[in-house]
């Protein structure tokens, strides 16, 4: 290793201060979750106590949060899932050039680009003509989905681009099928790449707000749900929950890291290259 | 998940009218009282009464199910208005109500199988509060709270024994302030726009109700008086938000509120010191030990009207537990639990019997607090001796401007309303 | 023969294969967009709206002079936004890129820098006016330091704090892509450019920016898309008192103008397309992700 660069001490500053940036409002959240029982969602603090984290796991005046919660996470399970699933096929579809292939490609920039509130009003509009019920497993789902399938496809396209396409020819020359090929050869390669898609539809599901805002019914995601609520008084309830969010963040990203380092020092010592091609 | 109980019920309640024939035989309320546990109604509304402790009581009380969904205000009027088939019971204000009713997505109801109809307070009946009172300025409530019969669409000016909402809550509202910063007496509406409160003071954005706290405004400024605020013309529009813009674009406005929430949050930490403002939000900042005075002004207060409506799609077992609900909720358990949080019930007297005498004397006599006052979740809210902002309920609703409003020009006013917020 | 046939059996394969999201965008996007650009016709009352074929909705609209600020504003935040993420995200993924050695680190650092964003972005909203606030965290540290004798009021409610919220919020949508590219910059060329005499400043301008050039232009068209299309965030930071295009789109439909917003809404798209359109030139997606 050469040794570190004064532009090295610089930039890391920079970055420290970026990370500081980024962490500014959920220190503030952090802070006055701790509020003490007579507090309110601005400063001064009214003395430091846990009394918000119990109050999260008791009924609200208003609104229901952890209905709403799971709920939510069922949707960005169901996008997660879809997100995958179509964005794998798509980045397969798209390896070929077909009829469409390019239409089909600028309609997807455009799904990507287009502002969200027109897709849920347009949904919306949509559902309302038809006199159907909008529900958010349904019109939810879709509007949701034309949000992350761009980014899953994009992504797909990136990683298709760099697929060195002789492991396939290698099956095919020994006989297995095309299906046998994508099942056991493609499928295992790219798939450090779809945890980054899923993570991604998870992600983008789960806080979207404007997309789901008209599409989503007579039942509330999390983030409507969250908006309803301040319709009354909220409490530092809510930055409970947002302070538990990030802890939870950091467990999971912890253990995340924690499983690939692993993986990585025994295949390191195992003298394997495999994985290589995660970037 | 929303048609699936639909059908059962509906077949249950096939089957209840099969069983009618019998039941003038039999003892049936058994069946009955069996089938209505499993209704389930669905009721929506801003946050302000679509309380869970409300939805919890009737579990305990009624037996059946209340599904609250809490929304903000835009989406109330837009779900009553567009998605009929995702509620049973709507809670909205009687402005709203004025908007919504011609869809015909809500159905009149029959004041005779309201038990306490004839108790509620005149201003939803006649518009009196006491027989020599003037009906104020604005959407009156009983201007739109009667329809010509079952199915009727258009508004009757008497009781007509079919009503569009059953009131539930209502109030008098005026700017809050905060004396600690503002250190003066505050009398009139114009203060609102008193360069002394420059980046201090805010409005709300709702058009139907933010167009009605500025007319009060224009007025007190002695800038115009209208024939009919409640009913402005475009000219009229145009002035009154041509005097706001002027203000906005001076930098009086530190900013607006939409949701309840905020306009705590900008009082609470001291963002803004005058403002207009909700009962319960000054009850909220007063909680959090920060001073603040729901101040009464010599113009008078801009009035409000909430109420339920039902959904046309109910029937059968569905649509006799709603009136239950209805019924039960004018019998005083949820009058007494929203009166502590600030705000009036429809039919007092009822209320009354869930109040303390000390609770019924502060929040409606305007007396004089002789021990803690708490809101309904247990929080004192008052120490003794303090007295009601505004004073008791005859002195406040007896002191009536205008109500909020829809006007014949709304749809003007809320383009130019628009217009004002991004001017 | 034989090569229609492969050529037919390729693009019957390519259809299946893109049937599902071909599906959900005809039905979720392309649907709703020919909707909203048929309602922007229509008519409407307090409560409904009725088919027509008028266009009053574009003549208010392009009539009135608070529609052109509007749009000013739309552009003002985009491209205040554009030029400050551009220079932090091109630093930051810099340092991740060619400062920051293994795979794992930058892994890490990229999973620290999304942490924030799990938490609801309503309830991060409700946060600035703590931190911002006149009696917010921001303003006690510049007084108790000394910095100012009053607290600083444009901090929050501003278009100050709007566009400091853009930065917060899309950032990492720049720093990905530009990340993306310059990791497979070849570092021999750098070397090379190194070893002629460039200066690392000189590198970097020479180098690593022309390089670059396609990971900025998808973060660029990343965040004016996202910029432009944003309402909530206009809302919140400006206490309602700036609009861009978004926020007219949804005070429209709060109104229930549905028509009056759809006719909003065609005309931010087709400013979106046109911005995008033009960036598109610069940059062939397909080629460089």
């Amino acid at each position: 290793m050469e040794p570190r660069s004064r532009s090295f001490y610089i930039l890391a500053a920079f970055f420290a201060v970026f990370i500081a940036f980024l962490y500014g409002p959920t220190v503030v959240i952090g802070v006055l979750s701790f509020q003490g029982a007579g507090g309110g969602l601005t400063f001064p603090m009214r003395g430091v106590s846990l009394h918000w984290f119990h109050e999260l796991f008791e009924q609200q005046a208003v609104g229901d949060i952890w209905a709403s919660f799971r709920r939510s996470f069922l949707l960005g399970l169901l996008v997660m899932v879809a997100t995958v699933v179509i964005s794998v096929m798509g980045g397969l579809a798209f390896r070929n050039r077909f009829v469409g292939s390019t239409v089909l490609f600028y309609v997807v920039i455009v799904s990507l680009i287009i502002p969200s509130i027109l897709v849920s009003l347009g949904v919306g509009l949509i559902w309302s003509r038809a006199g159907l019920d909008v529900h958010w497993s349904t019109s939810g789902l879709g509007a949701q989905l034309t949000w992350t399938l761009p980014f899953g496809l994009l992504i797909m396209l990136a990683v298709f681009n760099r697929f060195d396409p002789s492991y396939e020819e290698a099956a095919r020359d020994q006989g297995a099928s095309s299906w046998q090929t994508i099942r056991h050869v493609v499928l295992p390669i790219i798939a450090p790449s779809l945890i980054g898609v899923a993570l991604f539809g998870f992600t983008l599901s789960y806080d979207e707000f404007a997309r789901t805002l008209l599409t989503s019914g007579s039942q509330n995601t999390l983030p409507l749900e969250i908006f309803g609520m301040t319709t009354n008084v909220t409490t530092p309830v809510l930055y409970a929950l947002g302070t538990l969010t990030t802890g939870f963040s950091f467990l999971v990203i912890g253990l995340f890291l924690f499983v690939v380092w692993l993986v990585d020092d025994k295949r390191r010592k195992s003298g394997s290259d495999a994985g290589k091609g995660m970037a | 998940m929303t048609t699936i109980p639909r059908i059962r019920y509906s077949r249950r309640s096939v089957l209840k009218s099969g069983l009618a024939a019998a039941a003038a035989t039999l003892p049936a309320p058994m069946v009955w009282s069996q089938a209505i546990k499993d209704v389930t109604l669905r009721q929506f509304g801003t946050g302000v009464s679509n309380l869970n402790e409300v939805a919890q009581k009737v579990k305990e009380d009624l037996g059946f199910t209340l599904q609250m969904t809490a929304l903000d205000s835009d989406s109330v009027t837009q779900r009553a208005a567009t998605q009929p088939n995702s509620f049973d019971i709507a809670d909205i204000e009687y402005w709203i109500c004025k908007k919504v009713w011609p869809t015909g997505n809500l159905q009149a109801m029959d004041t005779s199988k309201i038990e306490n109809y004839d108790k509620i307070v005149g201003i939803f009946r006649d518009g009196k509060l006491t027989p020599d009172s003037v009906i104020a300025q604005g959407t009156a409530p009983h201007s739109v709270g009667f329809v010509d019969g079952p199915g009727g669409t258009e508004f009757v000016n008497e009781e007509s024994g079919w009503m569009t909402l059953i009131p539930t809550i209502y109030n008098a509202d005026t700017l809050g302030i905060r004396p600690d910063l503002i250190n003066r007496p505050i009398n009139n509406w114009s203060e609102l726009l008193n360069p002394e409160f420059k980046g201090k003071a805010s409005i709300l954005d709702i058009a139907s109700i933010g167009i009605m706290d500025m007319s009060m405004v224009v007025e007190s400024l002695g800038e115009y008086t209208y024939p009919d605020k409640g009913n402005m013309t475009r000219d009229e529009i145009d002035l009154t938000l041509g005097i706001f813009t002027e203000a906005k674009q001076n930098g009086q406005f530190r900013a607006f509120w939409k949701t309840f929430d905020e306009s705590v949050n900008l009082m609470a930490s001291g963002e803004v010191v005058i403002q207009s403002m909700w009962s319960p939000a000054i009850t909220a900042v007063r909680a959090r030990g920060i001073p603040c005075v729901y101040q009464p002004l010599e113009e008078g207060y801009r009035s409000w009207g909430g109420g339920i409506g039902l959904s046309k799609s109910l029937s059968g077992i569905e649509l006799d537990a709603a009136y239950e609900y209805i019924n039960w909720y004018l019998s005083g358990w949820v009058g007494g639990f929203l009166m502590r949080q600030g705000y009036y019930s429809a039919v007092p007297e009822t209320s009354k019997l869930f109040m303390t005498d000390d609770e019924w004397g502060f929040w409606f006599e305007g007396k004089p607090a002789q021990g803690d006052i708490t809101n309904p979740f247990g929080q004192v809210m008052e120490q003794a001796g303090a007295v009601r902002d505004g004073g008791s309920f005859y002195e406040r609703m007896g002191n009536v401007a205008c109500w909020n409003a829809v006007m014949d020009e709304n749809q003007y006013m809320v383009r130019k309303w628009n217009e004002f917020i991004a001017a | 023969m034989q090569r229609t046939a492969n050529k037919l059996s390729a693009d019957l394969s390519g259809w299946l294969l893109s049937a599902p999201i071909a599906l959900v965008l005809a039905v979720f996007l392309l649907a709703p967009i020919a909707m909203i650009v048929i309602v922007s016709f229509w008519g409407a009352t307090e409560y409904s709206i009725y088919p027509d074929f008028q266009f009053e909705n574009y003549e208010f609209l392009l009539g009135s002079s608070v529609t052109y600020r509007v749009f000013l504003n739309t552009f003002k935040y985009a491209a205040a936004t554009w030029a400050i993420t551009l220079v932090v995200g091109f630093i930051v993924a810099y340092f991740l890129a060619f400062h920051v050695r293994s795979l794992k680190w930058q892994v890490a650092l990229f999973l620290l820098c999304t942490i924030p964003f799990w938490t609801s972005n309503i309830i991060r909203m409700i946060s600035w006016i703590p931190f911002l606030g006149r009696n917010g965290l921001a303003n006690s540290l510049l007084l108790s330091t000394g910095v100012v004798d009053e607290p600083v009021e444009w901090l929050l409610f501003s278009d100050f704090s709007v566009i400091l919220a853009f930065v917060h919020l899309y950032t990492l949508f720049m720093i990905v892509p530009i990340f993306n590219t310059m990791i497979r910059i070849d570092k021999s060329l750098i070397e090379a450019a190194v070893d002629a005499g460039a200066s690392g400043l000189q590198t970097v301008w020479h180098v690593v920016i022309p390089l670059a050039k396609p990971g900025i232009m998808i973060g660029t068209i990343f965040v004016v898309t996202l910029v432009m299309g944003d309402f909530i965030t206009v809302r919140f930071m400006s206490g309602s008192q700036s609009a861009n295009m978004g926020r007219m789109i949804q005070n429209d439909i709060g109104l229930l103008q549905y028509p009056s917003a759809s006719a909003t809404a065609v005309i931010l798209l087709v400013t979106v397309l046109l911005v995008i359109g033009i960036l598109l030139r610069f940059v062939d997606i397909r080629s460089e992700l």
